[in-house]
């Protein structure tokens, strides 16, 4: 071209070195790359990721011209694409029911995807075609707000480590079957489903995650979870459901999962886990579990305090618990039954390796005074203890105060702090 | 003194740090092919077993490497071990204990590029840095010249070190991202060397447009006209507007000292290519800067030799010229003083609306998908 001009920097590089920087460029640019020159016309063709977010089209307040532009505009890409294609991802929210998806399914099917993800808009969801269910190599899955409906023939995708469902249409024994049907699967997370009672056969599950209307859930081959995070939502029916049952939830849930390190809950999880809780004598013992996370356990029900209990006195290696109460007043005026702290075979145990505590939406209830009473003395190692009010009325947290100074200390390290903001 | 060398399995553990095994005072000890030398003194005798840990500091073996330009330096083989290619030589093929059996790097590896890896694998080698730490030196670690990144990337590949391939094709990336395609070409100095119809195809579907091939004859013409300019341009650029007619620039070689500015053009030319100027002028405000350039060159003469000019001047006239033939609107022979101004009012309208719409395709075309309808 010219003689001020210097070697060609970039053209001769590899081609894997060309794909991990046109993989890291907005699909538009990296496709805007042909342009370049006539080295570089085909190069993006041939790059194995393709990910298509909102900014991938011109932006338009018409939802409609937006939709076809972005249909348009991956029609094109998939069809000038060379090559095999791992990841395709659409996280689109103007995207919704559109026929042409079919085809683009059917086209991945053909090349060898491994990663597919479609987060489509809200809206009619789109019905999944039954060509997803051929693409073998299939790795990670994740879905949202799409209907799914795998035929019956349908035997699994034998290489799926990851499954992600969220607001997916399918009905409960379809997707007890799914997880069941996928042999080496890792990690399950599905969310917004409704009135599910869910069986759980994954001898290979390691990280769970639900969140939804769960009547029920049952791990029943899941030896080696590490990570569980469950938030139950509650309805009359479930409600209901929870006051009928006779079983012991806590011993169902936890009788299959020796190995965990890390448990959350939240919502009305404590609350599940507290039906049938004090009939039964628990005798597992967590060695891994390290951290316990517990959002909106109501102190007022004793059941679920023992819930925590049994739970940390269960875990010899803990060393972080999160409580969070729930914001409610409580309701009772009789005084709270204090002989359940005394009594019972946890005054004995020890929290040996106890070192971090957070504790919010403290209202100072007399059951979160003894829990935190309990807990400071019996935890040899603590280091911080932290409190945060759910009331910020002065005198509330006064008393909470005057009450915490009296709570004698296992640990002379333990530095309690009060959140007062 | 027999020795035992006791070495967990190293095929999966590049990196490996320090090894275990039975003490003596000075010895060479081999385990298959390769050869260690180390002077070290016994310490921390286990009494239990006859292993004993060795610390990584105490064994600082150094191994020998070959760069590109043949020159050979000894490297500290803690660091150089974390480049996987290096790892394989040193343990597969027992290749660096000496001079003689130097490891040879690959091509892409230049001193320059081998001290930059290094200066990279003593910092990340270190276990104790937090995230924070390592994410703010690999930040700094790639404001480099472009041309160097290149080279790095191209040096990080050979030697498999993936970590930073991955940080330097990130850092390359961010460099295209948002850039027109004139300024990626300049970075990276690429050839403009695809045609108009190359471009655009097969993104849109050009065969239906008779405008768009008119535009792409008109484009190859100018970029000729470009290529021809640049050859000739010296470093006393001058964008001015010659007025000259022919005739002015013909009698200035005869003999003629006419005044180079362009004094005595005649009026009529000098109006209408000002006015030319002004509607171009106007339509330039979105235009990416090469296709200002290419615009202006349509009236913009640098200063050169006046053979040149009158040949630049013949050739802008048959670059306009060929506008006319394709479109009917047209006669011939246009851009004279002798063509009836209302008619080169028209000429003149007719080729502003060519190249604002060449100017809105163009760049429509740089910054997004175009759409199937055509730009009216």
């Amino acid at each position: 071209m010219g003689d001020v001009v210097g070697p060609d920097l970039i053209s001769d590089l590899p081609q894997s070195i060309i794909e991990s920087i046109l993989v890291q460029l907005p699909i538009r640019e990296a496709v805007r790359t042909s342009i370049l020159s006539s080295k570089w016309r085909y190069k993006w063709a041939s790059i194995t990721q393709l990910e298509f977010d909102d900014k991938c089209v011109p932006f338009s307040n018409d939802r409609e011209v937006v939709e076809r532009s972005v249909v348009k505009f991956i029609t094109t890409v998939l069809f000038l694409h060379q090559g095999p294609i791992h990841k395709f991802q659409i996280t689109n929210w103007k995207l919704q029911n559109c026929p042409e998806i079919d085809q683009w399914i059917l086209f991945l099917s053909r090349n060898n995807i491994k990663e597919l993800v479609l987060e489509l808009g809200e809206g009619e969801f789109f019905r999944i075609p039954s060509s997803l269910f051929n693409c073998r190599k299939l790795n990670r899955l994740e879905l949202s707000r799409c209907e799914l409906d795998p035929p019956h023939s349908f035997k699994g995708f034998l290489c799926l480590r990851s499954l992600n469902l969220h607001q997916v249409l399918i009905s409960p024994d379809a997707v007890e079957s799914l997880i069941s049907r996928c042999p080496l699967l890792e990690s399950l997370s599905l969310s917004y489903f409704d009135h599910l009672a869910l069986t759980i056969c994954a001898p290979n599950l390691k990280y769970l995650y639900l969140e939804g209307e769960f009547k029920d859930i049952c791990l029943e081959d899941t030896p080696l979870l590490i990570e569980i995070s469950i938030a139950m939502y509650m309805t009359d029916d479930i409600a209901e459901h929870f006051e009928q049952s006779s079983n012991c939830n806590f011993v169902k849930f936890f009788g299959g999962v020796p190995n965990l390190e890390k448990l959350v809950g939240l919502i009305y999880f404590t609350k599940y886990l507290s039906i049938g809780i004090d009939s039964v004598h628990i005798s597992i013992t967590y060695h891994n579990l390290e951290t316990i996370e517990l959002y909106q356990v109501n102190f007022e029900d004793t059941k679920e305090i023992l819930v925590i209990l049994h739970m940390i006195t269960s875990s010899p290696n803990l060393k972080e618990l999160q409580i969070s109460g729930s914001s409610n007043i409580p309701v009772a005026v009789d005084a709270p039954d204090l002989d359940f702290w005394e009594k019972g075979c946890f005054s004995d145990s020890a929290l040996n390796k106890l070192k971090i505590v957070k504790l919010s939406e403290m209202g100072g209830w007399r059951h979160e005074i003894e829990f935190i009473k309990y807990l400071l003395g019996r935890s040899p190692v603590l280091e911080t203890l932290s409190i945060i009010p759910c009331v910020f009325d002065m005198e509330n947290n006064l008393k909470m105060l005057i009450e915490l100074v009296k709570c004698r200390r296992a640990s002379s390290r333990a530095e309690v702090i009060f959140i007062n903001e | 003194m027999s020795l035992d060398m006791v070495m967990t399995d190293c095929g999966t553990m590049p990196y490996l740090r320090g090894c275990f095994f039975d003490i003596g005072s000075r010895c060479a000890l081999s385990l298959a092919n390769v050869r260690f030398h180390f002077e070290f003194e016994p310490y921390q005798i286990n009494p239990q077993t006859d292993l004993a840990v060795i610390k990584p500091e105490m064994m600082k073996p150094y191994v020998w490497l070959q760069t590109s330009d043949d020159s050979i330096q000894q490297v500290e083989q803690e660091i150089a071990m974390f480049c996987p290619l290096i790892c394989q030589e040193i343990i597969q093929k027992g290749m660096g204990s000496s001079k003689n059996c130097a490891i040879c790097l690959p091509q892409q590896v230049s001193p320059a590029m081998l001290s930059l890896i290094l200066d990279y694998c003593r910092f990340h080698q270190v276990p104790g840095r937090s995230n924070k730490e390592r994410k703010s030196y690999d930040e700094k670690f790639v404001r480099i010249d472009t041309e160097r990144l290149c080279e790095l990337t191209s040096a990080a590949d050979s030697l498999q070190l993936k970590p930073l391939v991955d940080l330097t094709s990130r850092a390359l990336a961010r460099i295209i991202e948002g850039k027109t395609p004139e300024e990626i070409r300049d970075i990276f100095h690429l050839p403009d060397d695809l045609t108009e119809e190359e471009k655009l195809e097969p993104l849109r579907n050009i065969t239906a447009d008779p405008r768009i091939r008119l535009l792409n004859r008109l484009y190859a013409k100018k970029r000729k006209e470009l290529k021809e300019r640049e050859r000739s341009k010296n470093s006393e650029v001058e964008e001015h507007v010659d007025d000259r007619s022919v005739d002015d620039l013909l009698s200035f070689i005869n003999g003629n000292d006419g005044d180079p500015k362009g004094v005595k053009t005649s009026k009529n030319k000098k109006k209408n290519r000002r006015k030319k100027e002004q509607q171009k002028n106007s339509s330039l405000k979105e235009v990416s800067e090469l296709n200002k350039k290419e615009i202006n060159g349509h009236d913009i003469r640098p200063r050169s030799s006046e053979a040149e000019s009158i040949s630049e001047t013949s050739n802008l006239h048959n670059a306009e010229d060929d506008t006319s033939n394709p479109t009917p609107e047209f006669d011939d022979g246009y851009i004279d003083d002798e063509i009836d101004p209302a008619l080169k009012e028209k000429l003149d309208r007719w080729d502003y609306f060519l190249t604002e719409f060449a100017l809105l395709n163009r760049s429509y075309m740089n910054y997004c998908m175009p759409e199937e309808k055509a730009v009216e």
